[in-house]
């Protein structure tokens, strides 16, 4: 009788054998209670954005546990790292998380830099901080449509990509691609801004504070949505500090804890920007975080733009493609759009780096999911999983 | 009613017609959603095949009626086919009563909106029976919805429907748009402007439309029911849904609206105008909103639509009573 | 918040084998400490007390063993802290941080995946990113002729306390073993 598996209606407990499925599902439900469904959510579903696979034990609606399941995206990025010279490795870097790959561009060569001892010309850092926001701004508005299209309204993501689809019009004058940008050199840029790209640059940014008026307008204040929102999937500091959440989340905990503005790299510390901190701990206030963080991007933006200055974009003396890193470690963390970015370069002096490490934000966001998830309902959960603005990519790897 | 060879020839010929307006008001739909959806979303929608994409609801069907059948490991056969059956041809009975002109009905019975409740609880037995017989834990817990949302949208929706005959004195549709006017300001909706409100949410919930699409919510249980059906077996799912549509405007139009009678002209084109707006204006709400929880859901029902339901209706009664 | 002598008088307190100052400009560390396993979790303790955070465990293969690297960082003020720990080749096992930081289980069962570090305490030690049938070495093995010695990855910073030999750090001793 395969319905057993679900139905389970004389009150059976769950034996690893009666369970189909694989492994995954089987370690699971070895600490199923009575009377209770253990679902699939994943690795194809519409709402895991991707392959994440979580495995949830349901009491009717109401989630009991909640177990993400990873590895569906796992490209061994960290092995990459070792056996390619940090050259070699540099596109990698724009596969590792295809919303905001400019932050893994900034935390690969920034953790090079550090270790190297190479500076990095002043125009070139600009150009870095514009492209990075801008490209902070083109990640949030997916997540923003993603989100609300997770809650059932499909149609906010047709008008996210619709800015999304300017901003990579802007990128590609000086990245040269749309998704998997790879920008960054060790010592500057690769390209030069010209007069279009920051004319364009600076139309765009009335016009999306424009455009960020009638979300508010049109999505954020509707009642639907923050009735779905509101008091959903609280996430204090305690759960933040226990699971090393960065980001959004810990910002809308109350927390203004960001990267650009307490470790300053590149230029941050010339500009003056706010770190918007949610009101509310719960899925509205990581909701509405991000919205703020788009503001703040583009302040940032019109900032670095007024002051771009002239000059090199790479140092005279940029390394060639065969140089070495000296023995030793770094840690470089740079503020991505979904919380810390950070690369652990270690090396012994050989071609290639002896250890290098990610840190992705999403895996750390992830892992507090099945304590945040214990004992809402099923709607919720997946509420909550839309509000930690994941990348599968990035969280496996 | 006499049952007479003649009656049996109209109840054939009416049934048939209702098939093709069936299959037709699907075809249209299927144009007319996506149009929509792409207006609402700023994109051109289907345009490629037929001018202006006209004939891209029937490529849409034709893809349908050439899949192969898929049918999963570990199905109950026999509920499997049933229930997509089961959820196409009761509808076919419940637009019998619908008097979509002067002389235009498939069958004139006094109690023609008691047949169309009765008939109307069918569609939530074919969502059970396909949740269930598909084995597929989102298909159950689809099933599992669609029965708590049908049971408490149904009873706020008679209690509406009630209140209008209440005031018309009779279950007869025929009757009911005959009682109203012509002019806007005749119809039943400025009688009862509540219970024309709680009729349009409820008809919403009825059909499982966004936002409250909760049985087959996308993001949450995949299709909800109908996960596990293709080709054929989805493709009634899918008549069956936007004929469930059609058949609760008539009834809003013929209660509300005034059915046939309109300004200058009555006949059935009034019907099939304020029909099809309102048919409309759900496709409207559905790529507008996000869809509510389940329990938001059954909360707005049970403690709002229902007790507003029954005051509304109690108030009508009173009110029959006294000044009639 | 102490100030970063106070830590490191605390943390010679409760128990480390070598403490470092980092250059932060240099490395992207404050502090680095040595720590024998018995001491990890008193060490995670008192940081967490502090209002510190796990960033993550990154693992990398010595001649002399697995050395985990835990990374913290401060929720209120910057301070990133590395503490490490030494596991044998042979037998690599490293007490859990969960009981204290709930984050760590995965990160311990990424290092699980990739070097075979078996941590004891982590209540879900199973495959997270391999695939569960996944067989053959821990990917991120190294082989014997490319294994360097901890002495040439210039790990250690300005060396503080002084350690009485690297013999400490390479061969701990442990109490619970």
């Amino acid at each position: 009788m395969d319905r057993l598996n679900f139905i389970n209606p004389f009150g059976v407990r769950y034996q690893p054998d009666m369970v189909s499925g694989d492994f995954y599902t089987k370690n699971f439900a070895k600490g199923a209670a009575e009377n209770t469904i253990i679902l699939n959510l994943g690795p194809q579903h519409p709402s895991t954005h991707g392959v994440l696979r979580v495995i949830v034990e349901l009491d009717g609606e109401y989630v009991i546990r909640a177990e993400p399941v990873l590895g569906y995206l796992h490209r061994m990025h960290d092995k990459m790292g070792e056996v390619k010279t940090p050259w070699q490795f540099l596109p990698n870097m724009g596969r590792v998380d295809y919303l905001h790959p400019i932050a893994w561009n900034w935390a690969h060569v920034g953790a090079v830099e550090m270790l190297a001892g190479i500076s990095v010309p002043e125009r070139a850092e600009y150009l870095r901080v514009i492209s990075c926001e801008l490209n902070r701004i083109s990640s949030h508005l997916v997540w923003w449509g993603a989100f609300v299209m997770d809650l059932g309204g499909v149609t906010p993501i047709l008008y996210a990509f619709e800015e999304r689809e300017k901003i990579n019009d802007i990128l590609q004058i000086v990245t040269g691609s749309r998704l998997t940008m790879s920008y960054f050199r060790f010592g500057g840029v690769c390209a030069d801004a010209d007069d279009r790209f920051l004319k364009l640059i600076e139309q765009f940014i009335p016009y999306l504070r424009k455009r960020l008026k009638m979300y508010k307008a049109l999505v954020t204040d509707n009642v639907i949505l923050r009735r779905r929102l509101e008091n959903v999937g609280p996430m204090g500091l305690d759960i933040c500090q226990r699971y090393g959440a960065t980001g959004p989340i810990l910002r809308a905990a109350g927390l203004a804890k960001d990267t650009r503005r307490d470790i300053p790299y590149g230029v941050y510390s010339k500009f003056a920007f706010p770190i918007p901190s949610g009101p509310t701990d719960d899925c509205y206030g990581r909701y509405l975080v991000r919205l703020r963080e788009i503001e703040t991007s583009l302040l940032i933006i019109e900032q670095a733009i007024s002051s771009l200055p002239d000059g090199p974009i790479v140092i005279p003396k940029a390394p060639k493609p065969t140089f070495k890193l000296p023995a030793g470690e770094s840690y470089f963390a740079v503020e991505g759009a979904r919380g810390q970015v950070a690369v652990h370069l270690v090396s012994d002096g050989g071609k290639t780096p002896y250890r290098v490490k990610l840190r992705a934000p999403g895996f750390s966001n992830l892992s507090l999911f099945a304590e945040a998830a214990r004992g809402t309902l099923l709607a919720d959960a997946i509420a909550i999983l839309g509000s930690l603005d994941l990348v599968i990519p990035e969280v496996d790897r | 009613m006499e049952l007479s060879i003649a009656s049996f020839v109209q109840i054939f010929v009416a049934v048939l017609l209702i098939i093709g307006l069936m299959v037709g008001n699907a075809v249209v739909m299927v144009y007319f959603e996506r149009k929509g959806a792409g207006f609402i979303q700023r994109r051109p929608g289907p345009y490629e095949v037929g001018p202006w994409g006209t004939i891209q609801a029937v490529c849409d069907s034709m893809k349908l009626l050439g899949k192969q059948i898929f049918v999963p490991g570990n199905v109950d056969w026999i509920l499997y086919f049933a229930a997509p059956i089961l959820a196409f041809f009761p509808v076919l009975l419940l637009f019998l009563p619908i008097p979509f002109g002067p002389y235009l009905t498939g069958l004139k019975v006094d109690d023609g909106i008691l047949l169309i409740l009765a008939f109307a609880g069918f569609g939530v037995i074919s969502n059970i029976l396909a949740g269930w017989a598909s084995n597929n834990k989102f298909g159950l817990l689809g099933a599992a919805r669609a029965v708590s949302q049908s049971i408490a949208y149904e009873i706020p929706m008679i209690l509406a429907l009630l209140a209008v005959v209440f005031l018309s004195g009779s279950l007869n549709l025929s009757e009911i748009v005959e009682n109203q006017g012509s002019w806007p300001w005749q119809w039943n909706i400025f009688v009862q402007p509540l219970a024309f409100f709680i009729y349009l949410v409820s008809m919403v919930g009825e059909t499982n439309r966004a936002p409250f699409d909760l049985p087959e919510a996308e993001s949450e249980l995949t299709a909800g029911f109908h996960t596990e059906y293709s080709c054929m077996g989805f493709a009634l799912f899918f008549l069956s849904e936007y004929a469930n549509m059609l058949l609760v405007s008539f009834v809003c139009a013929t209660f509300f609206l005034g059915g046939w009678r309109g300004p200058f002209l009555d006949g059935f084109w009034w019907t099939f105008i304020k029909a099809y707006v309102l048919m409309l204006f759900i496709v409207w709400i559905r790529w507008t909103f996000p869809r509510v929880r389940f329990d938001q859901l059954l909360n707005l029902n049970w403690r709002w639509l229902l007790p507003l339901a029954i005051i509304n209706l109690w108030i009508t009664a009173v009110a029959i009573k006294f000044f009639d | 918040m102490p100030s970063l002598d106070d830590r490191i008088a605390r943390f010679k307190e409760i128990g480390v084998l070598a403490i470092s100052r980092h250059d932060f400009s240099k490395e992207g560390l404050v502090l680095s400490a040595v720590v024998a396993t018995y001491n990890l979790l008193d060490i995670a303790k008192e940081l967490f007390n502090d209002g510190f955070t796990l960033l993550d465990v990154s693992t990398l293969e010595a001649a002399e063993g697995f050395l985990v690297t835990y990374h913290f960082d401060n929720m209120s003020a910057p301070c990133r802290i590395a503490i490490r720990v030494l596991a044998p080749t042979d037998k690599p096992t490293v007490p859990s941080l969960y009981p204290i930081f709930q984050g760590a289980e995965w990160h311990e069962r990424e290092s699980f995946d990739f070097f075979g570090v078996r941590f004891i305490g982590n209540p879900n030690l199973v495959p997270l990113l391999l695939p569960d049938d996944f067989s053959g070495p821990p990917p991120l093995r190294k082989s014997s002729e490319n294994v360097a010695p901890l002495s040439a990855l210039g790990l250690f910073g300005t060396v503080e306390t002084a350690v009485p030999s690297w013999e400490n750090i390479i061969a701990p001793k442990t109490k619970d073993a």
